[in-house]
């Protein structure tokens, strides 16, 4: 990768509307969001939290808000002590209908030289990305279990 | 600066057979990849090559490793684009593996050629490809339509 960023475009068969809902309800982010829950107003300033059990894992802070077109926030990986030096790195949202699909595009940058952040990242945006085409389109999230996955990634890197 | 590439995971509900087939079967090709199609035997140092709709090739190749159902990699250049073409041959790697809940494919797509033009084509062009496939499998319908793609 030339660029420490981290992109990824999906195309959706839904509605803005939906899919900025299904980004930012609480309740249905909790259903393919890897057991995570996202809580905030969305309001550019407001907090906004990923939590899975009851811990906060990723706490961020909306840097903009445009629904249901642009959203961006800051992140902050705070679950492992070397992301949690880390400078907050940055999100943005782009959603786009066109006809009777949706283009989604998830940008992550602002990640520091040899971001732990950016290879976990990396590693989990796929995953929820796929999970939440499905809810969209079949109205089933993936059962993904990323404990597993990532053993296998390993075991693969090992090889 | 590292070598240009493309990198996509996606992770779709269905079998790696059924992902296997739907990756290297013309007719189901022509289903998501917008009405172009690959054609090869699929296997080591046989050609390959995917056409438009229209009869135009638009890539050709060869074969360099093909294990069913969970990998291949094509040596595969640009036919349609005569500057494109120029910047040589890239290397395609498709991977499948089943997880837990739903099969994992990647595509990784390098060239050894700084700022390369055909990496920013296929950037553009495998999110649709793939979305669509995902769709095909998990709805039995895709979700961009040829009329789509160009807009989107």
């Amino acid at each position: 990768m030339s660029k420490p960023e981290f992109v990824y475009t999906t195309y959706i068969k839904t509605t803005e509307d939906k899919l900025w809902r299904a980004l930012t309800d609480g309740e249905f982010t909790h259903k393919y969001w890897m057991d995570c829950t996202l809580t905030s107003d969305w309001k550019a300033g407001s907090r906004m939290t990923m939590e899975r059990g009851g811990e906060v894992k990723n706490d961020c802070k909306i840097l903009e808000s445009d629904p249901p077109r642009k959203l961006s926030y800051s992140w902050q990986s705070v679950f492992d002590p070397d992301m949690k030096k880390e400078r907050p790195s940055k999100v943005t949202y782009l959603i786009k209908q066109h006809g009777e699909i949706v283009k989604f595009t998830v940008i992550h940058e602002g990640f520091a030289a040899g971001s732990k952040t950016l290879p976990s990242v990396a590693f989990g945006w796929p995953m929820v990305l796929a999970s939440l085409k499905s809810i969209l389109e079949t109205g089933q999230p993936l059962k993904l279990d990323p404990a597993t996955i990532k053993h296998m990634e390993m075991a693969h890197e090992q090889a | 600066m590292s070598k240009p590439e493309f990198i996509y995971t996606t992770y779709i509900k269905t079998t790696p057979a059924k992902l296997w087939e739907a990756l290297t079967s013309r007719d189901a090709n022509k289903l998501y990849w917008f009405g172009a199609y690959q054609e090869s035997d699929w296997k080591p140092g046989s050609a390959w090559k995917i056409t438009y709709p229209d009869g135009r090739i638009m890539d050709s190749g060869e074969i360099l490793e093909c294990e069913k159902p969970k990998r291949i990699v094509i040596k595969w250049r640009n036919e349609w684009s005569s500057e494109l073409k120029a910047e040589g041959y890239s290397r395609c790697t498709m991977e499948i593996e089943q997880t837990d809940g739903a099969v994992k494919l990647t595509v990784m797509h390098s060239i050894d050629r700084p700022e390369s033009k055909f990496i920013g084509a296929v950037s553009g062009g495998w999110p649709k490809i793939l979305s669509n496939l995902k769709s095909l499998l998990e709805t039995g319908t895709v979700a961009l339509e040829s009329k789509e793609m160009k807009s989107a």
